[in-house]
């Protein structure tokens, strides 16, 4: 079944299936640890892009919550990222202040809302029709 | 294909009456081209247009994208395709380059995901963007609450518009300009006429990660696509453009995409040091299952041409470390050398790991140096855009911008300071 464990609560509320972290996003990696030694496969990877630990205190992660035998390519990717965060300096949401943690919230579910449509996880499918192109033809063409 | 580049030399900007170009110096007629961008009702009434130049004291914030004006004079299509321009293939015929000038966009989108440029000082010498005549253009959306994406578009569309719009208002002059030629042989001639040198690749990743971290091919976003095949010259014609809000230093601007060195270097080395087959571009998407599906697709297309060998250069950071090192040895299990271009987050003291993700077949890796090095800017005469920002972008943080406007951050935080396409000022060269 598959699940998101985040500490976002702005895309908790949006999502099907959802566990919210109250807690860092180190404390997300290592609750997602224990899920993988269970049995869960990843989904999404569990490193953001384009945002270091300090800078992003949000961590957001899509797994198939399973029980068996431990997944090892999830289980080596966890780990990693483990490491990593462990292993530099971390920010936690409530260090920002409260435009930053909006923005950085934000920025945190449009990286995962992709990941989550793909796999029919936001309880509002949100369809958006797109912009107009708006040239001026005697100018440009 | 054979694309000529027609280049006007830009060396100096003014605004005035009629928008052309004349001994080096580009005339911009600021109310004509607010007239193009501002039609546009998502943008505000309060947009301008600026001129930065090289030496000044002058910085720019947050800089979001960087593009080259160019305007096709001659051959199918226009310059970016499917985004201002039909979709009609691009890359042969005759192309005019405003050389030497760039369309800076800046506002504030995702606040902490734009960059610096500074016209001088220690932090110009990071940035290649210090050296050409900007035109500046500073938007706001014409509703604060507007939709990210909505506005983000409108500042990206903006900025391609303004770039086409100079290079076309200059295509009467009857300046001379620098020609250089590009040929690119279809596969069969270039296997055919080159059978003894080794056959090389260039895999082109793209970030992809979601809504605003984007990159746009033909005006298609390139997370839809799978791995596909193009030739290096549709890219100096725009077919590739920049959607990213993500780190400055290192997401590729639409003119690092237009003047791709890796692109015209191996150019360059084709028919003398390998046969340079074709160009790959990929993505960088979040799943995990994304990341396998278009890494082993690149890397089959990759086999299927019969590559010997292949540059990949990477986009950002983080997951799409993991992208990069499976490409990597998916490459190098079908028999194909790699090389790879990237940067480095080893933190501010260099010591940390600089990937989040390594493989033993990863043994030829190019680094575009460590984004978390950390820089002080000093003040300068004049802002253009919003200065409070360097408390807020990647690579700042609280307290970064002193009262003496100077700004002390992380190299992150300039734009194009470790591009991995290796658009930068700073490097090392065998001589």
């Amino acid at each position: 079944m598959y699940k998101l464990i985040t500490n976002n609560p702005e895309l908790h509320h949006d999502v099907k299936n959802s566990e919210l972290i109250e807690g860092s996003a180190l404390d997300v990696l290592i609750h997602v640890r224990s899920l993988v030694h269970l049995g869960s496969l990843l989904l999404t990877h569990p490193l953001c892009g384009n945002l270091r630990p300090n800078h992003q205190p949000f961590r957001s992660i899509l797994i198939d919550e399973k029980n068996g035998l431990a997944d090892l390519d999830s289980l080596s990717l966890i780990e990693e990222a483990v490491r990593i965060y462990q292993s530099c300096r971390t920010i936690t949401p409530h260090e920002l202040d409260s435009s930053g943690r909006i923005d950085y919230a934000y920025i945190d579910s449009e990286l995962m809302r992709e990941s989550l449509e793909q796999y029919g996880m936001m309880k509002n499918a949100d369809i958006k029709a797109a912009p107009l192109l708006l040239l001026k033809k005697e100018v440009l063409n | 294909m054979k694309l000529e580049l027609h280049k006007l030399s830009v060396k100096s900007l003014k605004f005035g009456d009629k928008t052309g170009f004349k001994d080096g110096t580009l005339t911009v007629n600021k109310a004509e081209l607010l007239e193009i961008i501002s039609e546009d009702p998502l943008l505000g009434k309060n947009i301008d247009v600026d001129i930065a130049m090289p030496g000044e004291k002058t910085r720019i914030i947050p800089v979001k994208d960087v593009i080259e004006p160019r305007w096709k004079i001659e051959g199918s299509g226009q310059v970016f395709p499917g985004m201002i321009s039909d979709v009609e293939t691009v890359g042969e015929g005759k192309t005019l380059v405003l050389s030497g000038c760039a369309v800076l966009t800046a506002g504030k989108i995702v606040r902490f995901q734009e960059g610096i440029i500074d016209m001088s000082g220690p932090g110009a010498e990071y940035t290649p963007y210090s050296k050409t005549c900007n035109v500046v253009l500073v938007l706001e959306p014409s509703d604060p609450n507007m939709d990210k994406h909505d506005y983000e578009k409108a500042c990206r569309i903006a900025g391609l518009k303004a770039a086409a719009y100079l290079a076309k208002s200059c295509a009467e002059s009857d300046s001379e300009s620098e020609i250089e030629t590009y040929e690119y042989a279809d596969i069969k001639t270039g296997m055919n006429s080159l059978p003894e040198l080794p056959k090389v690749g260039y895999l082109y990743m793209l970030q992809t990660q979601g809504l605003l971290h984007d990159t746009y091919l033909y005006g298609v976003d390139v997370k839809r696509i799978l791995p596909t095949i193009i030739s290096p010259l549709e890219v100096m014609d725009g077919a590739i453009v920049s959607g990213n809000c993500v780190s400055a230093c290192d997401k590729n601007s639409t003119y690092s995409h237009q003047n791709n060195p890796v692109i015209a270097d191996m150019l360059k080395r084709h028919g003398k040091d390998f046969n340079f087959v074709a160009c790959i571009v990929t993505n960088e998407n979040v799943t995990l299952a994304d990341k396998r599906r278009s890494s082993s697709y690149a890397t089959k297309l990759a086999h299927m041409l019969g590559l010997d060998g292949i540059v990949i250069t990477e986009e950002g950071f983080g997951n799409p470390d993991a992208d990069l090192i499976m490409n990597c040895w998916k490459a190098e299990r079908y028999g194909i050398k790699t090389a790879l271009l990237t940067d480095e987050y080893a933190g501010q003291d260099g010591a940390s790991q600089s990937l989040a993700d390594s493989c033993p077949e990863g043994n030829a890796c190019v680094t575009a140096g460590n984004a978390n090095e950390v820089i002080h800017l000093p003040a300068m005469e004049k802002v253009i855009g919003y200065a409070e920002e360097a408390n807020v972008i990647a690579g700042g943080w609280n307290g970064s911008l002193s009262e003496d406007g100077s700004i002390t951050v992380e190299l992150q935080a300039i734009t194009g300071s470790t591009s991995e396409l290796g658009y930068t000022k700073l490097g090392a060269y065998t001589l």
